[in-house]
């Protein structure tokens, strides 16, 4: 296992660099009043403002674009968790066969890309049932879809660390019904991964821009695409402080989990 | 006349508040349609009076009393794509809001491009947010027309507007225009060109763009058709228009990016075509960076523009559309273009009437170029569509 | 008797998430193909015309664009992860690595696409730095609009997807494993070949296919690079969707989308092939 920490290093340090260049030209665009061809060292920390940030945090269109994402969010997460965590233990307790099918079920959803899925929605659903493409919750189903594959393999990897039959034959034999043994026997033992899931359904959503877009539903995504004609500076800094955000509480629910697992 | 809007149906559901609405509506629409093609109108702003004065109409007290109550009834009107900077729609829609307080007119995805709006519409069918008025090119104006879209509605002053910026039936008016121009970001480049013809020389690689796709964005299709007159073409024929960006995509002036604010003041698209009146509006910004620049009008290719404004049918709120229409070809509307860089439709009238100052000719491009605007006829604007929809793909966009 | 209805009990269990399935994902990929056949006005299928003349362009420009940022992120992805799970002692660096992957995995649209602008274009900080020490990138002809560009912006979504895909598998690397193969003798390029490499084959071939579809069905990243990007076939479905207005083909937008299954769906079975062969080896 001979990989010298020297290399790793570099390798991250590379890599960052990669990453770190876009979202420092987007910064020094949003916040600094100086055109690029006349940036020079001497004037590089001249002229930095955050005037147009405080605008945009303000704008209420922002306001009610965040909401909604975060509701959508939310509500992503919770139903996620509730379709699939019933499902998945019934399955591990199930055949061997049966917890394959569900495997794969949890990988259809890349065979039907996003663009495709929300225009067969659109038509499917245009006629039949309007209300799930005049609610914005109507976003919430094809969002459960998207998160679908990565939520359904972490929350596997949950579950495969448990013997969920020896709890759940104790827990039923206690007299739980099925709903108490998945709520109050499975989900505890379970909280990193159902923790994990749960952030990566609400990064998918707060990221997702192909199905708001086509449906029409004003999203933060969406909002950052629309205001950025108006007022690039102000909404790319936006943008660069909702990565940090985000970057931020991701990171942090992950040492969450960790910490829960052991 | 006010009973039906205290009707004696409480309405607490949603059907009665609607029932109550087209109620209204068909009121309203059939004294509208009678009153405001005669002149027996009364004076609409602060006082509703019962009386019918038969007065000839000053030009903007218009808006018949009926449709300002049911407007005022209705509280909301949706618009779309009117982004603050193009032809000072900010000062428009903030002197709307200033004249009918009690009616806001939110705007949606201010960059939508005209076939945007269109999906919009078609997509929002049904939903409270629904566009109750549109703001598109010609060519998507003609698309709405034959779909069967647009709400028929002569505003008010419609004799004042020329016979070539309104549609003959009603359904849409031409508030504005302005002339293609090519605009150089003279920080980074400092030889602003100043014809199409200085466009393809080699200095320019990689910095030319378009304001979007021309099947799709009003100005980019202007565009092609000002590029077609400059090089030997006219409304009858654009494939020189077409020619002349594939080869300039060919030599690589052409950028492969669109223009966009953001673009323009990050430097990556230092020269770019667009309408006269979507200059000023990004000054403020341009200095505010330290940025300077140079508009000219092309010098072998003036193309005239406009767009077209109409209410759309069967949307949440037909008065208030109705009155924003009325608005922009109103006094404080025209104005509010003039102020933007544009040229009004009733130009001449208020130029007669001594409405027009100095200061707010400023904006304008010069008179000897704005005299020399012709617009195409329908017919041409559909007919070139269809050529730009065939070759535009296979000869430009996916080289 | 009652073994079989206890059977059919068990599995009605599974309803309430196979109907979901079949609601939300079934119904509309149902709806697309119908459509995608329909052949209304047109003199042929819908589904013949999408692969045809311009859209087989589009379509191979938009696998190559998707097999070349898939490998190019798949190996970057895998070093990354690798790094990140040798320097596992290093108290938040994991959770910073994994944090910023999830969030730039899901990043795209308008924002990445200005940032590379901002960083890469003609004005671009990078490209201004690069001048500085005589390196012209964009006298290369480096264009972000181009198919390189585009590789590049593509990327940023792409590694970040590997490690996270990644960093999961090679925790499943045992240590122990490690220490048997070493005190068998085995040298670490022979660990890696023999023991870790057939235990990680799954991994990186899901995670490669995993990128391809990633990048193929990128919709968001390809409207914004919308100049360059129209030649990819997912702006081209919205454009002949929106259609109605300008083309008059509607169903050809839904037999593009009907195509993207179709390729979609091959390239998964094909990988979940190779992947049953990689375990089959591993046991």
């Amino acid at each position: 296992m001979k990989i010298s920490r020297i290399g790793a290093w570099l390798t991250l340090a590379i890599v960052a660099t990669f990453y770190i260049v876009p979202m420092l030209a987007m910064t020094r665009f949003a916040f600094q009043r100086v055109p690029v061809i006349k940036l020079s060292w001497g004037n590089v920390f001249q002229k930095w403002t955050i005037q147009p940030i405080i605008d945009s945090f303000g704008s209420p269109d922002f306001q009610r674009a965040a909401s909604l994402s975060i509701m959508l969010a939310i509500a992503t997460a919770l139903a996620t968790i509730a379709v699939l965590l019933p499902t998945m233990t019934f399955a591990h307790l199930g055949s061997p066969r049966t917890r394959r099918l569900i495997e794969i079920s949890a990988v259809l959803p890349f065979v039907v890309p996003a663009i495709a899925l929300v225009v067969g929605f659109a038509g499917a659903f245009r006629d039949t049932l309007p209300i799930l493409i005049r609610s914005s919750f109507g976003l919430v189903p094809l969002y459960v879809i998207t998160a679908l594959p990565f939520t359904h393999r972490t929350l596997e990897n949950g579950l495969a660390a448990l013997d969920i039959r020896t709890l759940v034959n104790a827990s039923r034999s206690l007299g739980a019904s099925w709903w108490r043994t998945i709520a109050f026997v499975i989900a505890p033992n379970m909280r990193a991964s159902i923790a994990t899931a749960s952030f990566l359904a609400f990064t998918v959503v707060l990221g997702e821009f192909t199905i708001a877009s086509l449906l029409l539903k004003n999203t933060l995504p969406l909002y950052l695409s629309y205001a950025q004609g108006s007022n690039p500076q102000g909404t790319f800094g936006l943008g660069i402080v909702l990565v940090v955000i985000s970057t931020v509480f991701v990171a942090m629910s992950n040492r969450f989990g960790k910490k829960v697992r052991t | 006349m006010r009973q039906q809007h205290n009707s004696n149906t409480a309405p607490s559901s949603r059907f009665g508040t609607r029932l109550r609405g087209f109620a209204a509506l068909a009121i309203v629409g059939a004294m509208a349609l009678s009153a405001c093609g005669s002149d027996a109108e009364d004076e609409a702003s602060e006082e509703v009076t019962e009386d019918t004065v038969a007065e000839v109409v000053a030009d903007d007290s218009c808006p018949s009393a009926e449709l300002l109550d049911a407007a005022n009834a209705e509280g909301q009107v949706n618009l779309i794509a009117l982004p603050d900077n193009w032809a000072n729609y900010k000062g428009i829609l903030a002197s709307f809001r200033e004249k009918y307080p009690n009616i806001v007119n939110p705007v949606a995805n201010p960059d939508a491009s005209s076939a945007d709006e269109l999906v919009a519409y078609e997509t929002l069918q049904g939903q409270p947010t629904q566009p109750d008025a549109f703001d598109v090119s010609p060519a998507i104006a003609q698309e709405t027309a034959s779909k069967g879209y647009w709400e028929p509605y002569k505003p008010c002053s419609w004799d004042e507007i020329p016979d070539v910026l309104k549609d003959p039936d009603g359904n849409w008016v031409a508030a504005y225009y302005g002339i293609m121009a090519i605009g150089t970001n003279t920080t980074v480049v400092t030889n602003a060109p100043a014809s199409f013809a200085d466009l393809t020389k080699p200095e320019y690689k990689g910095l030319v763009s378009l304001n979007g796709d021309p099947r799709q964005s009003g100005a980019a299709f202007a565009a092609v058709v000002a590029a077609t007159l400059a090089n030997g073409g006219s409304f009858d024929d654009i494939m020189p228009g077409i020619q002349y960006f594939a080869d300039l995509k060919a030599s690589g002036n052409l950028a492969g990016t669109d223009v966009t604010e953001a673009s323009v003041i990050a430097g990556e698209t230092p020269v770019w075509l667009d309408w006269t009146y979507n200059y000023p509006g990004l000054a403020p910004t341009l200095v505010e960076n330290g940025i300077t620049w140079a508009i000219r009008v092309p010098t072998d290719g003036v193309y005239g523009g406009y767009y077209a404004q109409g209410v759309l049918k069967d949307t949440p709120h037909q008065n208030a559309g109705k009155l924003w229409i009325d608005h922009i070809i109103s006094d404080e509307g025209a104005l509010g273009y003039l102020e933007g860089g544009a040229i009004p439709a009733r130009f001449e009238a208020l130029v007669a009437s001594g409405k027009v100052t100095d200061e707010a000719k400023a904006n304008l491009p010069a008179p000897e170029l704005i005299a020399q605007i012709k617009f195409p006829s329908q017919d041409q604007i559909a007919k070139m569509k269809e050529a730009l929809a065939a070759s535009w793909g296979p000869m430009v966009a996916d080289k | 008797m009652a073994g079989s209805s206890k059977r059919r009990a068990r599995h009605l269990v599974f309803l309430p998430y196979v109907a979901f399935l079949a609601i939300f994902l079934g119904w509309p990929g149902l709806y697309v193909f119908r459509s995608a056949f329909a052949k209304g006005t047109a003199e042929r299928s819908p589904m013949i015309e999408a692969v045809t003349g311009q859209f087989r362009g589009s379509f191979v420009f938009s696998l190559q664009l998707s097999f070349i940022s898939a490998s190019i992120g798949a190996v970057i992805g895998a070093l990354v992860a690798v790094a990140v799970v040798r320097l596992d002692t290093v108290r938040g660096l994991r959770s910073t690595v994994v944090g910023y992957s999830a969030v730039a995995a899901n990043m795209g649209g308008i924002p990445l696409a200005f940032a590379f602008l901002a960083a890469f274009g003609m004005q671009g900080l990078a490209t201004r730095l690069l001048r500085e020490i005589n390196v012209d990138i964009i006298g290369w002809g480096f264009r972000i609009s181009d198919f390189w560009g585009i590789v590049l912006v593509y990327l940023y979504f792409q590694i970040p997807l590997m490690t996270l895909v990644l960093v999961p598998a090679l925790d499943g690397l045992r240590r122990t494993w490690a220490e048997a193969a070493q005190s068998l003798g085995a040298s670490s390029a022979q660990y890696w070949r023999l023991v870790a490499l057939p235990i990680l084959t799954p991994a990186l071939l899901g995670g490669f296919l995993l990128l391809v579809a990633n990048a193929f069905a990128a919709y968001a990243t390809a409207f914004a690079l919308s100049s360059g990007g129209s030649r990819l076939v997912p702006v081209q479905i919205r454009f002949f969707l929106q259609g109605d207005t300008i083309t008059g083909k509607t169903n050809l937008g839904y037999a593009l989308a009907a195509w993207m299954v179709i390729i979609t769906a091959l390239l998964v079975t094909g990988f979940q092939l190779l992947m049953r062969r990689a375990e089959r080896w591993r046991r």
